[in-house]
């Protein structure tokens, strides 16, 4: 048969993508109906650019959401969007131009086919799965490292803040690419003994295992101390959010640090591991730093000096008195930041680091198709496109709470 | 340079009005102002915030950013209309003609260029004048505005002086190019008060000198008073009233000008039989701006059907010169009839001794090299020999200026910092090395503090109430939410907010009402002691008077001992039992209020109470400018601290000044200063101010 043309191709695209299409309609007739009462998130709607970024980053976490479809007891409630399978691959249509149905049949590539023969379009939609679904959690957990140390150093200030303030200036000058191909050698991976964990799970001691075991800590410590410094006055509540908090957290902490969930939920394989923490590690000291700084610089207000005057503990003051006036710069850095994450993320793929040797991750994509760029540049140009069209995204999306976050 | 032949009013603005346009809609900021600069006479803008005086500045400067536009009237400036001007032609008048200078002298100066360079731009630029003309020039203007040592000050940079020194600064560079008119916007406000006796004393000279007019704008009528010829008074973008200094001050003809000068202490006001008449409600914002008279729904003489039914117009009074008013009634109302007055209240009795300080001393290290902890180590010394007593129901009021030690000795007292050496003891128990996480919660609920900025009070993200409730819950007071939910509505009501507040966040309060939540708080926990730090200092006139009787009130229903740190002595005078002055962190002087307002004074109370303005014609003052500035607590002066600006130096024997640190010479029961002058020089005292007969 004929190869689909151009406009079929971009027809039959927008086609598949309408769950998106629809989804992005409600939440933004949603958004602007109530933009009002929905605070920083609804001044949003009155930036042209911060709607194009939100519009754009929306497009790629509904893609992510939607790309297998959705299906409760056999109906299905949401089409899948990819055409097929990211690693099926079909021998005849490798490496075959975008439009290009495979021989004798109905079967059409709408990007063509890579070099294996896998549909390029639909690794592009289930590209954009793994990099929602990192990057953002990764640089929440930065996030929080980021704020239980930055905090105390800018509080206290002192030897403290000093010895923090060098090692993350050491983190920082270290270089990143090098850094992650030390952390995922498997020379690095293997050095270290093993332990002997409950229900005969086994750890190492390696730097990366020991890193994880590290940084995932921060969360659970960040959240007790967010609810013992306030709800101390009040036990019960206080033991209830403790309680859960604990509960939960080792839960998590026990299946991604140490790959020891009891009951399997949590876990993450190796690969993984790495790029999380890599990532985590290369950006808690920014982190820390910008909230190092917003601390300096707010701890001087006179609400600060009423806490203090009615004997509240520093870290009160530092979580509930600081940190919520700090969070209109850190939340426009959280969505620059995830921009930089999802470019790290593709840095990682591309240099063979991703998360598994054929995952349809966009960095290991273009990687993949970079061998034949001259010759057939379709299958490494839309992994590329995506990328950079969420990263403008995301700063679009930055810029635009940047500039209503200073409007009144 | 553009120079031309004109000799009419140098500044003519006529219906002037401009606006601000937001996404919304259009916020007008000033609507129909007039007003005449003659040459050689100085203009008082004076007014609250808001009310549009520096939108006025900008707008004859043409310099209204984006959103602003001047809609209606003309500004004339010598004859030539400015409205009209292309940009060039406005560039060569700009800082040529008209020169501005600001409230924060270090915002107007390049801080990465030598002050000499900045200075020599201006003729270079303006006049094409070569670089020796303009060195010359620059030297010259130096030391016109009294700057010592003029060849150091101009390869200076900025950060390298003070703040009035800065000042200094700003003011030569607006006469680098003799410019017709002068715009002032607040120049004194971020200074201190001595200093500001100098500069507003510079101002008024070189205005004479140069011949310069001024549009001065502030307010403080009391600098409008000393500085001014005549004024416009302005009120939510309108101006309400004009004319000279002497017609408007003594016989005004607008209720909101009426209103103001009964709402700012003067000499005589006092806060039991004669208390402030506060102004009620709140000022209009620009949008809700009532219909009619804009001072309508705050005024006593207010007319329902009369006032309020359309746009005003300034008439002019009868008999004076250039004076008029925005009132429809001026002519029906009886201006000398006194104000109702508010029911006057016995003074409270004092109480026990609650806190007494005794040789207090606090002294920080600072350390040359912040990494590492190595080099010479410097010592501060922020507090020396404190001793005072405080009882039960007083207001002790504790006077200085920036650096003299009072924000230390405040802290030292709540515990935030532990004493270097002596005692403080509270209700009989020592505390001065007890920190403040070491303190049982009813120690620490009885030390509480009211702070100065009421935008910095409020953690801006928690709501009213639930800070209050918080402030309960640490106090331990109330054992179920619902005591705490019930208490902190007692507390609204206890400082006259209305109770639907609790659920407001602090952004949607205006500066007063934020201040009182600040109030509520610090009463949270039933405080024996609160310390007021400048609790009214950055409110606006009209709300100040009510906050200060607010706080008289409170502190005389619950006896609470009140420390009101404050630099501006015409409120202290207002409300304490005693003063207590101090001056780089020593106590220069403690005595009753009258005792320290008479005298003999020390010679800094002598300069601080004649560098404070006084709103009234009446007050005739001693003139004492203080040379230099207050040296800095790192490298004291040696012997007596005041030793480097004191008048009164030549009249000790020897070099005692400059060798010994005064003790306290006692001078009546309670009442001593820490001064080496004997007893006949403090004989010859004349009092600072003098009431003239009416």
């Amino acid at each position: 048969m004929e190869p689909l043309s151009w406009t079929q191709i971009f027809g039959q695209m927008l086609y598949q993508f309408i769950p998106v299409w629809v989804a992005i309609a409600l939440v933004f007739a949603f958004s602007i109906r109530f933009k009002r009462k929905l605070g920083l998130y609804g001044k949003l709607f009155d930036s042209v650019i911060g709607m194009i970024g939100f519009g754009i980053v929306i497009f790629w976490i509904l893609t992510a959401l939607f790309a297998p479809g959705i299906s409760l007891g056999g109906l299905t409630l949401v089409p899948s969007i990819a055409t097929f399978d990211p690693l099926a691959q079909i021998a005849a249509l490798k490496n075959k131009v975008p439009g290009t149905f495979a021989p004798n049949s109905e079967i059409v590539y709408l990007l063509g086919g890579d070099n294996l023969g896998r549909d390029v379009f639909s690794r592009m939609v289930h590209g954009s799965r793994l990099v929602i679904g990192i990057a953002p959690v990764a640089t929440a957990f930065a996030f929080m490292v980021g704020i239980t140390l930055g905090l105390p150093a800018g509080y206290f200030g002192g030897r403290f803040d000093t010895v923090l303030s060098f090692l993350s200036n050491l983190v920082l000058a270290f270089p990143v690419i090098l850094l992650f191909y030390l952390l995922v050698t498997p020379e690095i991976q293997a050095a270290g003994s093993e332990v002997n964990l409950w229900l005969g799970k086994k750890w190492i001691t390696s730097i990366p295992n020991i890193l994880a075991a590290v940084l995932f800590a921060f969360p659970i410590i960040f959240f007790l101390l967010l609810w013992n410094s306030k709800f101390f006055t009040q036990p019960t509540k206080r033991n209830i959010l403790v309680a859960i908090s604990l509960v939960f957290g080792l839960w998590a902490y026990s299946g991604l640090a140490f790959n020891a969930d009891p009951v399997s939920v949590f876990g993450m394989s190796p690969n993984l591991l790495n790029v999380f923490v890599s990532v985590v590690f290369v950006n808690s000291p920014t982190v820390f730093r910008i909230v190092r700084g917003l601390t300096l610089d707010i701890q001087t207000r006179d609400y600060v000096a009423a806490a203090q005057t009615r004997g509240e503990g520093s870290w009160y003051i530092m979580l509930w008195e600081i940190l919520p006036n700090a969070r209109g710069p850190l939340i426009v850095d959280f969505c620059l930041r995830i921009g930089y994450t999802t470019i790290l993320l593709g840095t990682l793929g591309f240099f063979g680091l991703g998360v598994s040797p054929e995952s349809p991750d966009w960095g290991s994509t273009i990687n993949d198709g970079r061998k034949l760029l001259s010759i057939f540049p379709h299958p490494a140009l839309p992994p590329a496109l995506s990328l950079m069209s969420l990263v403008l995204g995301l700063n679009l999306l930055a810029d635009g709470l940047r500039e209503e976050s200073l409007r009144d | 340079m553009v120079h031309w032949d004109y000799d009419g009013p140098v500044l003519d603005i006529q219906n002037l009005s401009i606006s601000f346009f937001t996404r919304l809609h259009e916020i007008p900021a000033v609507m129909d102002f007039s007003c005449v600069v003659q040459p050689g006479e100085a203009m008082g803008l004076v007014g609250e915030s808001g009310c549009g005086k520096s939108t006025v500045a900008l707008g004859v400067m043409q310099d209204l950013g984006v959103n602003g536009r001047v809609v209606d009237g003309s500004i004339k400036f010598k004859g030539r209309e400015l409205t009209e001007m292309s940009d060039k032609e406005l560039r060569s008048i700009r800082g040529s003609e008209i020169a501005m200078i600001y409230q924060e002298p270090m915002a107007s100066l390049n801080p990465a260029m030598p002050i000499g360079k900045q200075l020599m731009e201006v003729p270079i630029i303006h006049a094409g004048s070569t670089k020796s003309e303009a060195y010359d020039l620059a030297m010259q203007v130096i030391s016109d505005v009294r700057l010592p040592d003029p060849e150091r000050m101009l390869t200076s940079y900025p950060h390298q002086l003070s703040g009035g020194q800065q000042q200094r600064i700003v003011i030569a560079m607006a006469l680098m190019s003799k410019p017709s008119v002068l715009i002032l916007d607040e120049p004194t406000t971020a200074l201190d008060v001595t200093v500001e006796a100098g500069i507003v004393e510079l101002v008024k000279d070189l205005g004479k000198r140069y011949g310069t007019s001024m549009l001065f704008i502030s307010h403080n009528l009391g600098l409008v008073l000393e500085v001014c010829d005549r004024l416009c008074v302005m009120y939510s973008g309108e101006a309400v009233e004009t004319g000279s200094i002497k017609d408007v001050f003594d016989r005004m003809r607008h209720p909101y000008t009426q209103a103001l000068f009964r709402s700012i202490p003067l000499p005589g006001a006092d806060k039991n039989a004669r208390p402030l008449v506060a102004i009620p409600g709140n000022f209009p914002l620009p949008h809700e701006r009532p219909p009619g008279c804009n001072f309508g729904p705050r005024c006593d003489y207010f007319d329902s059907g009369y006032c309020d039914r359309g746009d005003i117009d300034m008439a002019p009074i009868e008999g004076d010169e250039r004076h008029e008013s925005r009132c429809l009634k001026f002519d029906e109302i009886d201006w000398d009839k006194p104000a109702v007055a508010k029911e006057s209240t016995e003074a409270a009795e004092l109480g026990n001794v609650v806190l007494k300080m005794d040789n207090l001393k606090k002294y920080y290290e600072v350390a040359a090299h912040a990494l590492f902890s190595g080099g010479a180590k410097k010592v501060v010394k922020a507090n020396e020999t404190l001793s005072f007593e405080a009882h039960e129901g007083e207001t002790l009021a504790i006077v200085g200026e920036s650096g003299c030690g009072k924000s230390t000795l405040a802290k030292v007292l709540m515990g935030l910092e532990t004493a270097s050496d002596g005692k403080i003891q509270l209700d009989g128990e020592e505390i001065q090395n007890t920190p403040i996480e070491n303190r049982p919660t009813s120690t620490v609920s009885s030390v509480q503090m009211v702070f100065q900025n009421p935008f910095d009070t409020l953690n801006p993200s928690m709501s009213v109430g639930s800070q209050i409730i918080r402030a309960l819950e640490i106090f331990k007071i109330g054992r179920t939410k619902q005591e705490r939910q019930e208490r902190m509505l007692q507390l609204l009501d206890l400082v006259k907010l209305p109770r639907e507040f609790a659920t407001r966040m602090p952004r949607q309060l205006s500066g007063g009402q934020k201040q009182r939540v600040g109030i509520a708080r610090a009463f949270a926990g039933n405080a024996r002691i609160v310390v007021a730090d400048e609790p009214v200092s950055a409110l606006d006139v009209s709300v100040q008077a009510a906050v200060t009787d607010l706080l008289m009130e409170i502190q005389r229903q619950e006896r609470t001992t009140l420390l009101f740190i404050s630099h501006d002595l015409s409120i202290v005078r207002y409300l304490s039992d005693r003063v207590m002055v101090m001056y780089l962190g020593h106590v220069v002087e403690l005595g009753s209020t009258d005792q320290v307002f008479s005298p003999p004074y020390h010679p800094y109370t002598e300069a601080l109470l004649s560098a404070v303005p006084i709103a009234d014609t009446h007050v005739e003052k001693e003139h004492i400018v203080l040379e230099g500035d207050i040296p800095s607590a790192i490298n004291p002066p040696p012997g007596c601290p005041f030793q480097t600006r004191c008048r009164w130096k030549s009249e000790v024997a020897g070099s005692k000044c400059e060798t010994e640190v005064p003790t306290n010479n006692v001078l009546a029961d309670g009442h001593y200063i820490k001064c080496h002058l004997a007893k006949s020089s403090l004989d010859r005292m004349v009092p600072v101010i003098k009431v003239a007969a009416e």
